[in-house]
Order: structure tokens, then sequence, then C-alpha cells
């Protein structure tokens, strides 16, 4: 079975957890309790007959504080980035955390997730931002609560992993 | 039991169980212990046998508490055997620790929700109970397990039930674990409030136990640094003692054993009403 290590990096609050809730089990809560550390979970995926085995490091979000610990990523084969549409400061962070987490993970397969599509009253982005976003980014737009681009988000970042280098050798 | 570990990591780690002041027994148990693949040279012909010292690897810390439940003897015996099984089944798993790389990490992290999964199997074996009893026997006894191996710097966590895993860094203390109960699982799906799920009397249920019908390992880890205190600690302690009371306690520095005291102390003071189960590791 391959088994492909897949980061979730993003600010505090974004959703990373619920995203992960949503894929793995199917689930949603709107009850906030920020990540500790790492947690992990697994989902094994079959991608056009090929097995896979997801796991999944939801890493503790950045916040004021303190920053994303690089240490995680290493070793990791993907990292999906979340960012919050109604709070525009999440996406403005993305490109130091992308930094970072390049200099500890190396050019490994990424994408955005442009996470709580379903709270439209509160959204944050016009849609010049949005387009900038999307030059840079390959995004996918999310919604834990619903389940809207979750299963899309992690499917296609499953099979950027198998279509690595290094995968295929 | 203090140990200058060969990554150069000095933990002083202790363990600590009380019967508490209702309880007729004690159903808790705990397990402090060091993992090392060693090569030891006792007589060589070679200039400098020390050579082999490299060959030894980082030393791994294994902090095991289990809360037993099933009334009478069965929740103790259920809680020892999970604490054995665990230990043996990675104890005979000694090379996972010998070098954790990034990319085997994942194989330890399988060792260890299997190791669980072992203690599983052989409570419901020995005992009865789990989710394939048959339909009218009752449930057996189970207990909740919570575990981290340290290989320094990184804490790795399995945690099954109620009995919880802390970190304590610059006064900030961390929950790394969530608890595996009714009461929890409600307030998470918007059903029940904080203050409902304490008032509740369900609210205590396990929903997961090693043992019993349900068993989902949770897994996480965490870096450590020098300076934090790991802490693992059964129920008894936590319905007495509030987390700002355990930052205080852990935070007067104290060695291990001395924490571990305090902390008992302060549960039985609170009432002891259930077995009360403390583990405090120090990183200096």
């Amino acid at each position: 079975m391959i088994q492909k290590k897949v980061c979730m990096v993003g600010v505090q609050g974004t959703g990373k957890t619920s995203l992960v809730q949503q894929f793995v089990h199917s689930m949603f809560s709107d009850r906030y309790l920020s990540t500790v550390g790492v947690k992990i979970d697994r989902k094994a995926l079959d991608l056009d007959g090929t097995p896979l085995t997801i796991v999944l490091w939801d890493l503790a979000g950045r916040d004021g504080q303190e920053d994303i610990t690089t240490s995680y990523l290493r070793g990791a084969h993907a990292i999906l980035y979340v960012a919050d549409g109604t709070r525009k400061e999440t996406c403005d962070q993305l490109g130091e955390l992308r930094a970072l987490a390049r200099e500890a993970a190396g050019e490994v397969p990424e994408l955005l997730a442009l996470n709580k599509i379903d709270l439209t009253d509160r959204w944050a982005l016009d849609k010049r931002y949005e387009e900038t976003l999307a030059r840079e980014w390959d995004l996918v737009r999310t919604s834990a609560k619903s389940g809207t681009g979750v299963e899309e988000a992690f499917q296609r970042l499953g099979r950027a992993t198998l279509a690595t280098k290094e995968a295929r050798s | 039991m203090t140990a200058t570990a060969t990554t150069g990591a000095r933990v002083d780690a202790k363990g600590l169980t009380d019967i508490g002041k209702k309880r007729k027994a004690n159903e808790d148990h705990f397990v402090v212990l060091t993992l090392r693949k060693a090569v030891e040279v006792r007589d060589s012909s070679l200039a400098d046998p020390q050579v082999f010292e490299r060959l030894r690897g980082p030393e791994g810390w294994l902090f095991v508490v289990a809360d037993g439940v099933g009334g009478s003897a069965g929740g103790a015996l259920a809680s020892e055997t999970a604490v054995t099984t665990l230990v043996e089944f990675l104890g005979q798993a000694t090379a996972s620790f010998n070098r954790i790389e990034p990319d085997k990490e994942h194989e330890l992290l399988e060792q260890l929700e299997a190791a669980v999964h072992a203690a599983h199997r052989k409570i419901t074996e020995t005992y009865g109970g789990g989710a394939d009893r048959g339909r009218n026997a009752p449930s057996g006894p189970a207990t909740t397990l919570t575990m981290a191996l340290l290989v320094w710097p990184r804490a790795y966590i399995v945690h099954v039930g109620d009995s919880r895993a802390f970190y304590l860094r610059k006064g900030q203390l961390r929950q790394l674990t969530r608890d595996q109960t009714t009461g929890e699982y409600m307030v998470n799906m918007g059903v029940w409030t904080e203050e409902q799920a304490a008032a509740a009397p369900v609210g205590g249920t396990l929903v997961s136990a090693v043992g019993a019908d349900e068993m989902t390992p949770a897994v996480g880890l965490v870096d450590l640094q020098a300076g934090d205190t790991l802490m693992l600690c059964t129920d008894g302690l936590t319905r007495h003692v509030n987390d700002e009371r355990i930052t205080e306690l852990l935070g007067r520095g104290t060695d291990a054993a001395g924490a571990c005291r305090e902390l008992v102390d302060e549960a039985l003071a609170g009432g002891g009403h259930d077995n009360i189960t403390v583990i405090v590791a120090r990183m200096a």
C-alpha cells in the first residue's frame, strides 16, 4: 500500500481540523478547539485503481505568538494550505507560510483550500483578490461544513503525490 | 527515574498512583520505562572498541497510564493487561526506535496503534467483551489508555478514553488529548453546552475504551523543548484539580517525584473520589 504524508498548514482557525474531520469522518462541528502539536489521521483512497493511504498531519495553526513548527513538515509528500475566506489576513500570510514550508519539505505538490465558502455574508475577498490567488495557487474552494470541494481537494493532492518523480520511480 | 538520553536530553520522569478516598480498589496502572537498542562491548582486541558506541540507538521513553472500568476486579485486570500487552508489543519492536527517519515515521505510528489494538484484543479474548461478543453477552472490563513515546524531541501520543496528556511550556499548559466521552461528543455535535455535558449523568461515559465495543485510538505528536514538562494522568486527577491549578503545581519546578506527589495530594484534598494516577516527565 502506498502511503503519503500530507501536511495541513495555515493560520489558526482557518478550518484545517474541520476539513480533516469532514474528509475522514464525514463530520462537522462548529465548536472551535485549537490543535495542539499535530493530530494524525489516515484515509484510504482508490485513485483510478491505485490504492493510496493519505496520512494527514494536521498541524497547529500559526497564531500571533507562535509560528508553525517546520520540523513537522520534514518528509511531507504534499502540503495542503488552508485559508479562511472570511479573514483576508489568513490569505495574506500564505506567501510566508509557503516559504517556510518549502524550506523544510522542499518542492512537493501543494494546493490551497480556500475554506468557509458557506459563509457568504462574511466573505472578505473581492473578485480581483481571488483571481490573484488562483494565479498563484492550485486552488479549491471548500466548505468543511457542507463538504463542498473537500473530497476534490484531497483527491487532487493525492493524485499529485502519485505523479511526482519519486513516486513513479 | 532520571537519565540522560544519548541525544543529550535529560529526562526526569516519575509516576505515582493512589487508590483515592472512596474506592475499594485501585483500578489504575502506569508504567515509565526506557527502550533502547544497546551495543555493549564485553571484550575485544581492538584498539578502540568504543567505536561501537555509535551503534547504540537513541533512547526512547515510554509513559503509559490506564484507568480500568468494569467494577470488582475487572477494571484493574483490564488496565494491567493493557499496559503489559502494550509494553510487550513495543518491546518486540525496539528496532523502530533505533532511528526514526521522516520517511519511516509512519511505520512507528502504525506500530503504536497496533500495540493498542493488541491490548484491545488481549482484553476482549481474555475477559470477553468487545464488539464481537455475543449479542446478549455482558460487556467485559475495559480501560482507558494514554501513552506517550518520547524519542527526543518528539513525543508520539496515542490515546483511548478520558485519561489525558498535557505539556507545560513557559507557564502555559496545553492538553494534547481530547476526552472520548459522551459529553465531549455531544458538545462537539452542538447538542449540549459544556455546562450541560458536565452536569449530565452520562457526560463522562466513555464512547471509546480498550476492551469495549468501540475502540478508536487517537494519534498525535508534539516536539518538546528543554524546560518542558510532559504530564499524563487519569481522570481521578482532573476531576478534582483544574488546569489552572495543574499549571501552578507543575510550574513550581519540583522534581518529577515531587510534582507527582503534589498533584496526587491536591486531588486527595479535593475529595479523592476516584483512583488517581499521574506521570510527570521533566525535560532539561
